[in-house]
């Protein structure tokens, strides 16, 4: 690869832009990954801290937790190893006036998704009007002992403990037990989850078993926004495949007479076709280092109400996708190269 | 002893109404130690001869053997791997790689052949060229005449068994390109290579041991 890094170390002007301008997507395209997935962790972080497989809920709900009201017959008439869950979104205050909007999630101490909670601080406990909240309230200045007041409920919810990624439909998540919820849901089941799919003749009729990734894709906006996110995300590779393409298109016309008499010289087209991919591979390599280092630079800096995660294997996707984007764009230049013919260079 | 031999060799282009005949039943035999010269008209057919001879064009009648092997029996890869280690070309321009210094178009010349001779060869061609004080530079710092004589010893740094050199004075003036003539016959001689020089340049031709001429796509020997 003598030629290819001969010409890159002479021509640093040209291919340093080249580097800029894939360096610039890369970003964008690290920048908003990040930020799909900080938006969809957002949404479902706390349903993929259960490890869960399924879900049982209303057939009219159309999968949405809230409009799921399972009766009393349809929840006796499931296996017991199932996670009963209310939910209630509400507001709540503390004594000393910060706000939370959030989401009650009552459950039975002794379930799996109970037992299987982490906690950064604080205990274990949603016992006596106890609950365990998501470690955003941490942040936001709520403390281990205050005592959350449920909007429009004479409610008061101690803090025992506090637990890490526990986020749902964008709000954090306040675990509570069935007693503690019930005066304001009046008791409703919402879902049972399941640690493991059901076999269809245990679902009673009425309701309907989805398993836990369907049920996160109809979680509210939740695959709206995604798609949103994959569409733009689709455009920027788009975008570098065409930049690169061009790029060395244009670096490659430049170069043909040179080639044809390299061909004649006995060059073979193999020899040149490599040195343009070679070349293609290290601008990419080099644009996408640095898109990662100041990608995570960005996350780092930025305010903490912006929902960024740059986790290694979006990077590792991310990376290996520009790539293979570059690579793709030298076939236009690859083309050029090997059509080439040196007879018509030297002028016959 | 190598030689180059064109046997009834016919080249036409394109078909029918635009049938064009660029080659007309040409024989021709060169052997090492001479300086050929083909002199003719722009679009005798001077560059098709080269091309033909080089191996990047094949003829449409009859066959050119080198060394007494046929170039058409032979497939891309071997035209290839013939061109790089048995033709040296020289033309009238970008024949040096414009982001390699003089030293660089050597070296790069090994890493093709993957072969690693000694500086010292490369020193001592350059020093016989006149070149050694030029290996650091690049092609766009050299004179005309410094590219050509560097282009020259470039082709000959793989040890061709002959220079095919197109025009390599078109673009010098009088005294450049009887230096840039007198270094191909020396290197003809002394080193006893084939060197077959195209060019529209009448001057030359007392330099050359032989000179054919091409007019129409026949050629004639010239009397000198």
């Amino acid at each position: 690869m003598f030629l290819a890094i001969k010409e890159m170390l002479h021509e640093k002007l040209r291919y340093s832009l080249i580097v800029a301008l894939i360096f610039l997507v890369s970003y964008l395209l690290i920048i908003l990954t990040g930020l799909a997935t900080g938006l969809a962790n957002l949404n479902k972080a706390a349903i993929n801290e259960w490890d869960a497989s399924s879900i049982v809920l209303n057939s009219d709900s159309e999968g949405r937790l809230q409009q799921s009201f399972l009766s009393q017959d349809e929840v006796a008439s499931l296996p017991n190893n199932g996670t009963r869950i209310s939910q209630y979104s509400t507001l709540v205050k503390s004594e000393n006036g910060l706000k939370e909007n959030t989401q009650l999630v009552g459950l039975d101490s002794k379930s799996f998704i109970f037992k299987k909670l982490k906690i950064t601080s604080g205990s274990k406990n949603i016992r006596n009007n106890a609950g365990v909240v998501s470690d955003k309230f941490k942040s936001d200045g709520f403390k281990i002992g205050d005592h959350l007041l449920v909007a429009n409920s004479s409610l008061r919810i101690k803090i025992t403990g506090f637990t890490p990624r526990a986020t749902l439909s964008a709000l954090p998540v306040v675990y509570i037990s069935p007693d503690t919820i019930q005066p304001l849901n009046k008791g409703v089941t919402n879902a049972v989850v399941f640690k493991n799919k059901l076999k269809n003749s245990k679902i009673p009729k009425g309701t309907n078993q989805l398993s836990i990734s369907s049920f996160i894709k109809k979680l509210p906006g939740y695959s709206a926004q995604q798609l949103t996110f994959d569409f733009m995300i689709a455009f920027l590779y788009i975008i570098i495949l065409i930049v690169i393409s061009i790029f060395l298109y244009i670096l490659t016309v430049q170069k043909l007479p040179n080639l044809g008499v390299l061909k004649a010289q006995g060059v073979s087209t193999q020899y040149l076709i490599l040195s343009t991919l070679f070349q293609s591979f290290i601008i990419s390599v080099i644009g996408v280092i640095i898109a990662i280092i100041l990608g995570e630079i960005t996350a780092i800096t930025l305010p903490s109400e912006v929902p960024i995660v740059i986790d290694k294997s979006n990077i590792i996707v991310t990376g290996i996708g520009i790539i293979i984007m570059s690579l793709l764009g030298a076939l236009i230049p690859i083309r050029q190269i090997a059509k080439v013919d040196p007879y018509k260079i030297i002028g016959g | 002893m190598s030689n180059l031999i064109f046997e009834s060799v016919t080249k036409v282009f394109g078909e029918g109404s635009s049938k064009y005949v660029a080659l007309e039943n040409i024989n021709f035999k060169a052997e090492s130690g001479q300086l050929i010269l083909v002199v003719g008209p722009s679009g005798s057919g001077k560059t098709t001869f080269l091309t033909i001879a080089g191996g990047l064009q094949t003829p449409t009648e009859g066959d050119v053997k080198i060394n007494d092997s046929t170039i058409k029996s032979l497939s891309e890869k071997q035209q290839t791997k013939l061109r790089l280690e048995k033709i040296g070309f020289v033309l009238q321009s970008y024949n040096l790689v414009p982001f390699l210094t003089v030293e660089e178009q050597f070296k790069f010349v090994d890493k093709l052949k993957n072969q690693n001779l000694t500086e010292q060869k490369m020193h001592e061609l350059l020093s016989d060229l006149g070149l050694l004080e030029l290996l650091k530079k690049y092609p766009n710092q050299l004179s005309g005449g410094q590219k050509q004589r560097v282009a020259i010893a470039r082709a000959l740094y793989t040890d061709p068994d002959y220079i095919l050199a197109d025009e390599p004075t078109a673009a010098l003036d009088t005294d450049r390109s009887m230096k840039v003539i007198e270094l191909l016959r020396d290197l003809a001689h002394k080193r006893n290579k084939i060197i077959i020089v195209v060019t529209h340049d009448l001057r030359l031709k007392d330099m050359a041991d032989k000179v054919y001429q091409i007019i129409d796509g026949k050629m004639t020997i010239l009397e000198k």
